[in-house]
């Protein structure tokens, strides 16, 4: 096997293969490996940590066809600390891969591509497909996801929920205390109900850049695929089902109130601050009486703190909730005014967007 | 049939590598076996997965199959549900019927603040089990198998033949995580089952309140509608006699209703000093069964299932190091397991870099060489309220000279010092008068819990 490609374009490349080569729990030597296939003048580089797998479409100059796999954290590094712009010469003798550039030229012991494991066989043909803007993809899915859970023993809340809803994608996630949902394409023709790991969607945002514009999402009943630019990012789905969690959405709502996102994210966090020692526990009130709306922390031994904000208030409301979830919430919103639905007592807050109604964030109260 | 394919998977492990099959084969199940057609379906926990088998090590399944006997024409691979992670976890019912953990079905917004409560910390419910102890995470060696096996073979029947189940052993061994695992198991078969887990003491303290509260009688009628009691430490019921008779007349209850009852304690029955023999005898009706500290191997097998079940990568040179080096119970074992995978986390180093360097997880050796024979003096002294000096001096006042034998049998234990060595740090001429006092409060803590506690707790100040 033989390459020669330029050094900045190896070095991106690699930059985004090798983060998921050694990422996995599993020590199976051969997954720290990236695998580097040149098939008919198409080179791609290839890594998996066996529940997701990464392939790059490398542009090269000059190939012949083979197949290696060499370390792939120690082959990024070689290439990124190479001068930008020299071509490089990556070469097989048997296990041994010469990498040359220049006055550079290093060796690496390499092993037979036959011990990488086989990645799942993909008919994207059967596959539902979707494509969208990479900006519109980023947005909306970090504003799901930031609700997700952690918690590996509820593998279903780990992920985010893709469903179409009334004709639309919807991406949602929750944690069991919040829930936040965002539309992400209106109006298409496809069904589709899965549970997409935030894990790997994690690693689809980090290696997208700023040159793609669009990104294609293929789901079948076991995988998904990202494909954008020269990259295709496949991973495995959760299996299970997730909650009905349309059902938890207040439909009646008690009271709206319109606030400055930036006045209520500032009062936000200074009550937090007061909050710190009571776990993050602050009061949203409305008062019609004096026409304020305030958020403020519950008194403790370090003091307290209180801040008004002037809006409309057409009903007293009384909320207390973990700051941190509030402030969650408020960053994933896209406009400079804040709704703030109250349903009444003991049910979730709704936070979205003033004017725009595809984002639905809802936080459940503490109970005081 | 299935069990099958445990031996299959055992011959598969003999073929291929401990991290190949680590990899490939972990979390994969025989979901369906068709003798007689010659197929086996196989469930397999992830996509990526499949292919590799299906290619790989589709022949080496094939022959495994067959040396047990099954031929097989063909093999399939299946995604099967769960995603691999165990998520079995039971529906409890709370006292209120309320739906408590398990079920990830949300249907309303109350079913969402109930599921708030559940998702708080501590799943500990009405059956006092903690759901983290189970029969799979519980790793068996030569020094536990027999209180396995028969822990196993109560979860089949319980309240038959081993009844009551009378588990002893010393700190940190494992009876806690045992006789849970049988509760939990149970409760798993059998949602249906009433089981209690509850330690002696809290057990105690119960029975005084209800006392106090004129509700003995409901106290009675909570044990007796149990199916499985599970009472830990049962040595603690030294000098609690009032708290024994009554649970001497719940057992016998139980007992007669074939109930299953299990017991934990530090020591045999009959070492507990002031336990009515009558009761005595019956706790060991159903044997007695022991755990004993884990030899190197089975340490080392510890370490390896728990770096597994965190998802912690630990080279086979740092657990050998660490077992080599603790030697006191699991529990510390395991502590400074942890305390090695924080440090490396933090550092950024792996764990056997870090031995390497010196560290020695959570400085177990240090924290020994740190520890002088006049820190143990000091240390003895002060829990008896003695000076040093008035405890090495040569008064024969019992609870001096008991102060200073638990000192000498710490420096021999703790330290490792000869009789010779520790005659004058006590301030006694001849090493035959250390040697009989050590052995003395090895003999009498033994049936003693009070010393026995005492030098647990002194143990714990020297190394605090």
């Amino acid at each position: 096997m033989e390459i020669e490609v330029n050094s900045g374009k190896l070095a991106r490349a690699l930059n985004v293969v090798s983060r998921v080569a050694s990422s996995g729990k599993t020590t199976l030597p051969i997954l720290n490996n990236v695998l580097i296939r040149v098939d008919s003048g198409k080179v791609t580089l290839t890594t998996t940590n066996l529940d997701m797998a990464v392939v790059d479409y490398l542009p090269v100059s000059d190939s012949k066809d083979g197949v290696i796999t060499v370390p792939a954290r120690l082959l990024a590094e070689f290439s990124s600390n190479l001068p930008k712009g020299k071509t490089v010469k990556v070469k097989t003798e048997g296990l041994k891969v010469t990498l040359e550039s220049g006055k550079y030229r290093s060796t690496l012991n390499g092993v037979v591509a036959d011990d990488f494991p086989e990645l799942p066989e993909i008919d994207e043909v059967k596959m539902v497909r979707f494509k969208m803007s990479v900006d519109e993809f980023k947005n909306g899915v970090t504003e799901a996801m930031i609700a997700s859970s952690n918690d590996m023993t509820r593998p279903a809340l780990t992920g985010v929920f893709f469903s179409t809803i009334e004709g639309s994608l919807h991406a949602a996630a929750t944690d069991g205390y919040r829930l936040a949902e965002r539309k992400l394409i209106d109006r298409v023709e496809s069904e589709v109900k899965v549970i997409v790991p935030a894990s790997s969607l994690s690693e689809v945002m980090r290696s997208l850049s700023d040159e793609v514009e669009e990104i294609e999402i293929l789901f079948d009943e076991t995988q998904v695929r990202f494909r954008f630019g020269e990259i295709e990012i496949t991973s495995k789905l959760i299996d299970g089902s997730y909650p009905d969690y349309r059902q938890i959405i207040p439909k009646e709502i008690e009271a709206t109130i319109i606030v400055d996102k930036a006045e209520l994210m500032r009062a936000t966090k200074l009550a937090a601050l007061f909050a710190r020692e009571v776990g993050g526990t602050i009061v949203l009130e409305a008062k019609t009486a004096t026409g304020t709306f305030s958020v403020a922390s519950v008194a403790n031994e370090f003091g307290e703190n209180s801040s008004e904000i002037e809006t409309e208030v057409t009903k007293d409301e009384r909320m207390t909730l973990n700051s941190r979830f509030l402030i969650d919430a408020i960053n994933a919103l896209e406009e400079d005014k804040v709704r703030l639905e109250f349903p009444g007592k003991t049910l979730p807050i709704i936070v979205r967007n003033a004017k725009s109604d595809n984002y639905t964030h809802i936080i459940m109260p503490l109970k005081s | 049939m299935f069990d099958v394919f445990r031996n299959v998977l055992a011959e598969v492990q003999k073929e291929t590598s401990e991290m190949a099959f680590k990899t490939w084969f972990k979390n994969v199940e025989l979901s369906a076996l068709d003798r007689e057609a010659g197929v086996a379906t196989i469930g397999v926990p992830n996509v990526f997965l499949v292919k590799t088998l299906e290619t790989k090590y589709r022949g080496i399944l094939m022959d495994a199959f067959r040396h047990n006997k099954i031929d097989l024409k063909q093999i399939d691979f299946v995604i099967k549900s769960n995603d691999g992670i165990k998520t079995k976890s039971r529906e409890v019912r709370d006292e209120d019927g309320i739906r408590l953990g398990g079920g990830e079905r949300v249907k309303s917004v109350r079913d969402l603040t109930e599921h708030l409560v559940a998702a708080r910390p501590a799943a500990q419910t009405s059956t006092g089990l903690n759901s983290k102890y189970t029969l799979d995470s519980f790793i068996v060696g030569s020094s536990n198998e027999l209180a396995a096996g028969v822990a196993r073979l109560i979860v089949k029947n319980p309240g038959v033949g081993y009844n009551p189940f009378f588990l002893y052993g010393g700190p940190g061994l494992g009876k806690t995580h045992l006789v849970q695992a049988i509760g939990n198991a149970i409760l798993e078969n059998d949602p249906t089952k009433r089981v209690l887990y509850i330690t002696t003491n809290h057990f105690y303290s119960e029975f005084i309140n209800a006392v106090r509260a004129n509700r003995g009688e409901q106290f009675i009628k909570k044990y007796q509608r149990l199916d499985v009691l599970i009472i830990d430490d049962f040595q603690m019921i030294i000098g609690k006699d009032r708290s024994q008779e009554e649970f001497f007349n719940i057992f016998n209850d139980l007992h007669q209703a074939n109930k299953q009852i299990i017991i934990t304690s530090d020591r045999l029955p009959e070492q507990i000093k002031t336990l009515d023999p009558r009761l005595s005898s019956r706790l060991r009706a159903g044997g007695a069964y022991d755990i004993q500290f884990p030899g190197f191997e089975d340490r080392c097998a510890i370490l390896k299932a728990k770096a597994e079940f965190m998802g912690q990568e630990i080279e086979d040179a740092a657990i050998e190091y660490l077992a080599e080096n603790i030697k006191t119970n699991i529990r510390e074992l395991e502590g400074e397991f942890q305390k090695l995978m924080v440090t490396s986390e933090i550092k950024g180093m792996t764990p056997l870099e870090l031995i390497n360097e010196g560290y020695m997880s959570g400085a177990v050796v240090q924290r020994r060489r740190s520890v002088t024979p006049r820190t143990v003096v000091e240390k003895v002294a002060k829990y008896y309220d003695l000076t040093v000096v008035e405890m090495t001096g040569r008064s024969r006042v019992a609870i001096i000279k008991t102060a200073r034998q638990v000192a000498m049998y710490l420096l021999s234990k703790e330290l490792g010092m000869s009789t010779n060595k520790i005659a004058p740090e006590v301030g006694v001429k001849d090493h035959t008068t250390v040697m009989n006092g050590i052995r003395k409060i090895e003999k009498d803590s033994r049936s003693d819990a009070q010393l026995h506690d005492q030098v647990e707790q002194i143990r714990e100040a020297i190394y605090g």
